[in-house]
């Protein structure tokens, strides 16, 4: 599980890639703490190459938001696949996060 | 003499001015009040100048002008003027001689600018400086006013001095005249907030007696149903398939999915909800119950219920996207959605009934 952030411009990208399971979720949250202290920005979360999430995810996802929220930054998750999406659609996240 | 004396307090007016704003502004916080604006200036040099060469025969020194530091707080309504200016009465020590509500001013034929001007001194027990004691001394301005008496009051200043000469009668009737429509626009809108409170509160107590029929479903009254929790219990069994913890969220979005559904009262969201709960229920049972998915938002519950509700009355996949792009967005995700949960919901007892 690897997670590269770039900044650009106003948008902050964290692109995640590979299985975002209960083991990797310790250092992922260590890799998106830059997206804690983003203000007024665009967070990207790209799912693009991330091929499952589990409860432990889902909650750095969670903090992630909250943050955002009380730094005036807005959280938009993108190109998740089609398993990623059942599990925001089971676990109501769909109505958490603006998806793309 | 006086622009001398300007200058050189001038740093002190400064830090006035930015204690002044924090006072304002905690006052306004621990009061719960919102208001349009709150600012703050300094008169400039050029300005005193221009009003010492005007009036000068009145000042013998700087603090006989009390206005060199202004605060004005804009209001919405003409309600919380006089709300605002109680509490500031309490904050600020007034100078009455020389304060004015000029709403009282007009006689009851005329109409013209109108705002509650406050003549403050800081208290010793809110601001005690041993190094600058004159922060108590000084007089500064403040100016309490509704948003349309301010845009009134802003668009004759602005009248008044691009045309730099006295403004002809027949136009300064049209101007004054105007400032009795707004008056009357300001207590308009004051009546309807209470009106709308005196509705909401009506609402509540209908929720709480359970009296849903009675309740026209909108945005107001879909808000209070919600405090009321009605999918808490279904959310509490949904969680215990995976003891998983339910981070709230708003739901707030789901109104204009009940009344696509053709609900009119809250009593009819009541019953559709109660008609589909121990299907939802199962719906989320299958869906969870093979995964060890172990947080939830609070939005399953009506989600499932929104999602029995269309598939039981034959809404199929179409029902399904035009639920998800009412509540998500427009989005290409959502057909495949819900290709999705039809996929999963087909084989369900409620898709047989």
């Amino acid at each position: 599980m690897t997670t590269q952030i770039q900044e650009n411009g106003n948008q902050i990208i964290a692109k995640f890639s590979g299985r975002l399971d209960t083991n990797a979720a310790i250092q992922t949250a260590e890799d998106v703490k830059p997206l804690l202290e983003a203000t007024k920005k665009d967070i990207i979360l790209d799912c693009d190459a991330l091929d499952y999430i589990s409860s432990s995810g889902l909650r750095i996802f969670l903090k992630i938001r909250k943050e955002a929220s009380a730094n005036s930054s807005k959280v938009i998750v993108r190109n998740i696949n089609d398993e990623i999406s059942q599990v925001f659609m089971m676990t109501g996240f769909v109505s958490i996060f603006e998806i793309q | 003499m006086i622009l001398a004396e300007y200058d050189e307090r001038l740093p002190l007016f400064r830090r006035l001015e930015r204690i002044v704003q924090i006072t304002l502004q905690n006052i306004l916080d621990s009061n719960g009040l919102m208001v349009t604006a709150v600012s703050t200036r300094i008169k400039t040099r050029e300005s005193l100048a221009g009003k010492l060469e005007s009036k000068g025969q009145k000042y013998n020194s700087l603090s006989d002008i009390t206005d060199i530091l202004g605060a004005r707080i804009v209001t919405f309504y003409t309600d919380d003027v006089d709300h605002i200016a109680a509490v500031t009465e309490q904050s600020f020590d007034i100078d009455w001689e020389n304060s004015v509500d000029k709403r009282r001013l007009h006689n009851t034929d005329s109409f013209g600018y109108s705002s509650v001007h406050y003549i403050c001194r800081l208290p010793k027990n809110m601001v005690n400086e041993p190094d600058y004691p004159q922060l108590n001394d000084i007089r500064f301005e403040l100016q309490l006013r509704t948003t349309l008496q301010h845009a009134w009051a802003s668009i004759n200043h602005d009248i008044g001095y691009k045309t730099g000469v006295e403004i002809p009668r027949f136009y300064l009737r049209q101007i004054n005249r105007l400032a009795g429509i707004l008056e009357m626009a300001d207590d308009e809108f004051s009546r309807i907030r209470t009106e709308i409170n005196d509705y909401r509160r009506r609402v509540q107590q209908l929720v709480q007696n359970g009296k849903l029929d009675d309740v026209q479903l909108d945005g107001d009254t879909f808000r209070s149903y919600l405090q009321s929790k009605p999918f808490d219990m279904l959310n509490r069994r949904i969680a215990a398939i995976n003891q998983a913890e339910i981070q709230e969220v708003p739901l707030d979005a789901y109104l204009r999915v009940f009344v696509a559904f053709g609900c009119k009262t809250l009593g009819d969201v009541s019953r559709l909800c109660q008609k589909y709960v121990d299907d939802a229920y199962a719906l989320a049972r299958y869906q969870l119950g093979n995964t060890d998915l172990d947080i939830i938002s609070s939005s399953v519950g009506i989600q499932n219920i929104c999602i029995v509700c269309i598939l039981t009355q034959g809404g199929g996949k179409i029902g399904l996207t035009r639920l998800f792009n009412a509540l998500n967005g427009d989005n290409k995700k959502n057909e495949l959605l819900a290709e999705m949960i039809y996929k999963q919901a087909k084989d369900l007892p409620f898709m047989q009934k």
